[in-house]
């Protein structure tokens, strides 16, 4: 049995709505059991006082990114068949700016308010009050838009195929990244615990 | 200080796994070439029988016509005859490098040559290193001519073929081609040139004239 299994028929439309339903059901448990439900946690981390999310999100890359080498690399996981995000470089970085402007400004990243908001967190439903007329803005301005929106198009690529390096090498790198990154973090996070005083 | 991995917290047990793991990445060659596909040779018979790996010329004329971009047409002649004359929006990939193609396992393809042999020995190519999507266009180039550009009706049709041909015709005409009326005689009419390639097929499905069609149909 390999996987993706919705890509080599295992299961159906049907089925596939229903794997998705639970796991996003388990997303949002395991945010919300690491504090990512309180926009005070999310923020801490642009203070350097906190960098739970940091952790969290690399650590979830890092063990996606070599679960999925080793797997596909036993013939477990056929890699090919894995969906990857075709790269517009430009509105791709304008768009991360966006939303890094809008998670540091409104606490939360779009995951984390529907989180927050289904514990009742008022701030987390006028964060999702701002989803919805931000989509409908997008929508309507997308003719002007559409033009930049598909500019700078390169097509589905990855980092391996981009630079021409081993995929395991990246693997490695990125995983180094990570544990440099755990270390680093946590010196900061005590440097500027002493220098900000929370409430 | 003694060494001893017995000590160390959860998290730096689990940061020398994840480490030792990536660190062994990078001799572990291209994951890409874990995966063997097996040929089974029951179900490709399946399919083969049932033919749903068919797409008819029809079918494929209204996706053009329809703008649908969910597919990729791919023509395995040579870049000769291709450059003559393609069914609008195909791609030119010739038998020997298809598995170097650019297609994806997870593409919808569509296959043509002339006839229907070189077709079908690349969807046997392509279903054995486990593409799933792979269809072949039913009759090849030929049909295409015989069922879209150049479709013919009888002389003595009756009426419910006539009125069916209306809608043909306009098919037809969207792909630069010239709907056939009368016997064999017609045949080799200096009417049936194929259509050239800067003609309404080979530049891109404006919308405009694809609502106009959907209309007709």
């Amino acid at each position: 049995m390999n996987a993706p299994f919705f890509k080599f028929g295992l299961f159906g439309d049907d089925v596939s709505l229903i794997a998705a339903f639970v796991i996003g059901i388990g997303f949002g448990f395991f945010l919300e059991r690491a504090g990512f439900g309180s926009a005070k946690k999310l923020c801490a981390q642009f203070y350097f006082t906190d960098l739970a999310v940091f952790k969290v999100m690399f650590t979830a890359i890092i063990t996606a990114m070599v679960g999925l080498f080793w797997l596909s690399w036993l013939g477990f996981v056929d890699l090919s068949l894995v969906y990857v995000t075709p790269t517009y470089i430009v509105p791709q970085v304008v768009g991360g700016l966006i939303l890094g402007v809008g998670f540091v400004v409104g606490g939360y990243c779009p995951g984390t308010s529907c989180v927050a908001a289904a514990t009742g967190k008022l701030d987390a439903f006028v964060y999702l009050g701002g989803i919805i007329v931000g989509i409908f803005v997008f929508g309507e301005l997308f003719p002007i838009l559409s033009a930049f929106y598909e500019s700078t198009p390169m097509g589905v690529v990855t980092i391996p195929q981009y630079f021409g390096i081993s995929y395991g090498l990246v693997v490695f790198l990125v995983v180094l990244m990570a544990i440099g990154g755990f270390a680093g973090g946590a010196w900061v996070e005590k440097k500027f615990a002493s220098t900000v005083k929370e409430s | 200080m003694k060494l001893s991995i017995g000590n160390w917290t959860l998290n730096r047990k689990l940061a020398l796994l994840i480490g030792g793991l990536g660190f062994l990445a990078i001799f572990a060659g291209s994951p890409y070439k874990g995966f063997t596909s097996k040929v089974d040779s029951q179900e490709l018979a399946a399919i083969v029988q049932k033919e749903v790996d068919h797409v008819s010329p029809e079918e494929l004329a209204g996706w053009i016509i329809s703008g649908k971009a969910d597919y990729r047409l791919v023509d395995l002649r040579k870049e000769a005859v291709f450059a003559e004359y393609h069914i609008p929006t195909a791609e030119n990939i010739l038998l020997p490098s298809i598995s170097e193609g650019g297609l994806s396992r997870g593409e919808k393809v569509i296959l043509y040559s002339d006839g229907g042999i070189h077709s079908a020995q690349a969807w046997f190519l392509l279903k054995a290193n486990g593409y799933k999507g792979v269809y072949i266009l039913r009759g090849g180039l030929e049909e295409w001519k015989d069922k879209v550009l150049f479709p013919r009706l009888a002389e003595n049709a009756p009426p419910a073929e006539v009125a069916a041909f209306e809608k043909v015709k306009l098919v037809s005409t969207f792909f630069g081609g010239s709907p056939q009326v009368g016997g064999a005689a017609a045949l080799t009419a200096p009417t049936m040139a194929l259509p050239k390639l800067d003609a309404p097929a080979g530049g891109p499905v404006k919308a405009g004239t694809g609502k106009k069609k959907k209309e007709g149909c």
